[in-house]
């Protein structure tokens, strides 16, 4: 099991997906995402991505989820819609799990898939090595070069954000 | 809006748009994009009313979802060739999907369904924002791709618009839902030379934003969103209405008018290429877009349309100040005799 422990979690990973995107009240959405968030940080880490992993459960779960989660809590309704309240969102939900199980199965069967992109059965989702370079992880030092080599990255970030809330702002300004 | 927040908001569009037609990592130009976005939706918002809040979240969705597009493309390259540069795309399935995402963001057919809802939903200014600078960081990509780019898809998809851009104009009154339509064709021209001469692309991209600000710097000078309105301008100012008569049939694409100069050098591409139908249909489809052009012209200057005795004077908030109408009004019109110029370029 350990060797298809991508392929399992990213399975994980789309049944979260397709579980608030079937449309239940924006707390289960939330709720979802906490899974989701949990099972992809997961993944990254399989990939050797300690840091990535360690920065989607701080900041993605620990301080965006919970500030969406404090606002949702302040705007939700008196009866939230669950995934067994309403027919439409169930059905959504159980064709969007059918649909996962099918292409599992295919993959499973089949030698190699051929979607959008090839990858050869579930072979291909096992992890043998995590880079070429045995001296550093590429990844932390990716991080690094961020601010050294990629400072305009940084600077076109930075702007992107304050717009990002000047524009949430104005829009939510009225009138 | 405060002016403060409104340069920045400006000055975020103008560079959202620089840094994708400046950036080499496909990554900054998808950064790019998405700071287009965002900095553009105050902008359409600017009214406040559920129109202009439907027609902001109509272009937001379709944007979101053409950039999202854009970066799964971008990932399929990156998966097939391992880098990130724009020069060339490596993967006949990315280039597909970046040229769909890329025609969603232009408005192209099958693409083409938010241009008319979103332009009417807005201010006439916002209007001239979105169908002229906002076209340009699209373009400006596909240019760049334009080697790698799937000729039948492209094609088709140009043909349709220009198709889609004539006969969806025919019944409309509303000035911006024509303009939209007008963009649309436009855009399919411009695609359609795209793969074999990119330059008369942005020929063509040049006279059709200038000639688009023309139409409407006199749509905001006489502050009139109908047909019906524009026919009142004769009252007030009489020269616009003259003005409006040759833009339009430049707009139209007819000699002597600078219009007919990115025409006429796209069907001579293109008959160089031994295509001779595809810009046959292409110049009698453009036919369509002429006849309400000259529609909108007898209504405006050549007849005093029929309203009501007490519209004769037409009522209005004081005139705006619109910027550069005489050079935009002799570049939109007076320009045909420069084509030989042409053989500078590339």
């Amino acid at each position: 099991m350990m060797t298809y422990i991508v392929f399992i979690l990213s399975v994980i990973f789309v049944i979260g997906f397709v579980g608030f995107s079937s449309k239940p009240s924006p707390i289960y959405g939330g709720l979802v995402l906490i899974v989701s968030g949990g099972v992809g940080c997961g993944i990254i880490m399989n990939f050797g991505g300690s840091f990535l992993g360690l920065m989607v459960f701080l900041i993605y779960l620990g301080g965006m989820l919970v500030v969406f989660g404090y606002t949702t809590a302040m705007a939700t309704e008196q009866y939230p819609e669950v995934w067994v309240s309403n027919a439409t969102v169930m059905g959504v939900f159980l064709l969007g799990l059918l649909m996962e199980v099918m292409l599992v199965l295919y993959v499973l069967k089949s030698e190699e898939v051929g979607v959008v992109f090839k990858f050869s059965s579930v072979g291909d989702w096992a992890i043998y090595d995590i880079g070429n370079s045995g001296v550093f992880s590429e990844e932390i030092m990716g991080v690094a070069a961020l601010y050294s080599y990629g400072a305009w990255v940084v600077v076109v970030t930075g702007w992107s954000l304050l717009v990002g809330v000047l524009v949430i702002l104005e829009v939510t300004r009225g009138d | 809006m405060n002016p403060l927040i409104l340069t920045i908001i400006l000055m975020t569009v103008f560079l959202g748009t620089m840094i994708v037609m400046a950036s080499s990592h496909w990554l900054m130009i998808w950064i790019g994009f998405e700071m287009n976005l965002l900095a553009i939706i105050p902008i359409l918002m600017k009214k406040y009313n559920p129109r202009a809040m439907e027609a902001s979240t109509k272009y937001f969705l379709t944007q979101a979802t053409a950039s999202m597009l854009l970066m799964m493309a971008i990932i399929i390259n990156l998966m097939h060739s391992g880098q990130w540069t724009i020069t060339k795309v490596f993967n006949p399935t990315a280039s597909i999907i970046m040229t769909l995402a890329l025609a969603m963001k232009l408005g192209l057919t099958p693409f083409h369904f938010w241009v008319p809802e979103v332009t009417q939903g807005i201010s006439l200014t916002s209007g001239l924002i979105l169908l002229t600078w906002q076209k340009l960081a699209p373009m400006s990509i596909l240019y760049q791709i334009s080697p790698s780019i799937n000729l039948n898809i492209l094609l088709t998809m140009a043909v349709l618009s220009i198709l889609v851009g004539g006969w969806g104009g025919l019944n409309q009154t509303q000035l911006r839902k024509i303009m939209a339509y007008s963009s649309i064709a436009h855009m399919g021209w411009m695609t359609a030379i795209l793969v074999y001469n990119p330059t008369l692309t942005m020929l063509n991209m040049l006279i059709y934003i200038m000639m688009t600000l023309t139409m409407f710097m006199l749509f905001i000078h006489s502050s009139s969103t109908t047909t019906l309105s524009l026919s009142h301008t004769w009252n007030k100012a009489p020269l616009i209405t003259t003005l409006i008569l040759i833009t339009l049939l430049s707009m139209g694409g007819l000699p002597p008018l600078s219009g007919f100069m990115p025409k006429w050098m796209i069907i001579q591409e293109l008959t160089k290429n031994s295509s001779i139908i595809l810009p046959t249909l292409m110049a009698i489809m453009a036919l369509l877009n002429l006849y309400f052009y000259t529609r909108l012209t007898y209504s405006t200057s050549l007849t005093m349309f029929p309203s009501t005795n007490n519209m004769k004077m037409k009522w209005q908030f004081e005139t705006k100040q619109i910027t550069l109408l005489p050079p935009l009004i002799i570049a939109s019109s007076l320009l045909l005799p420069l084509t030989p110029m042409l053989s500078i370029l590339d």
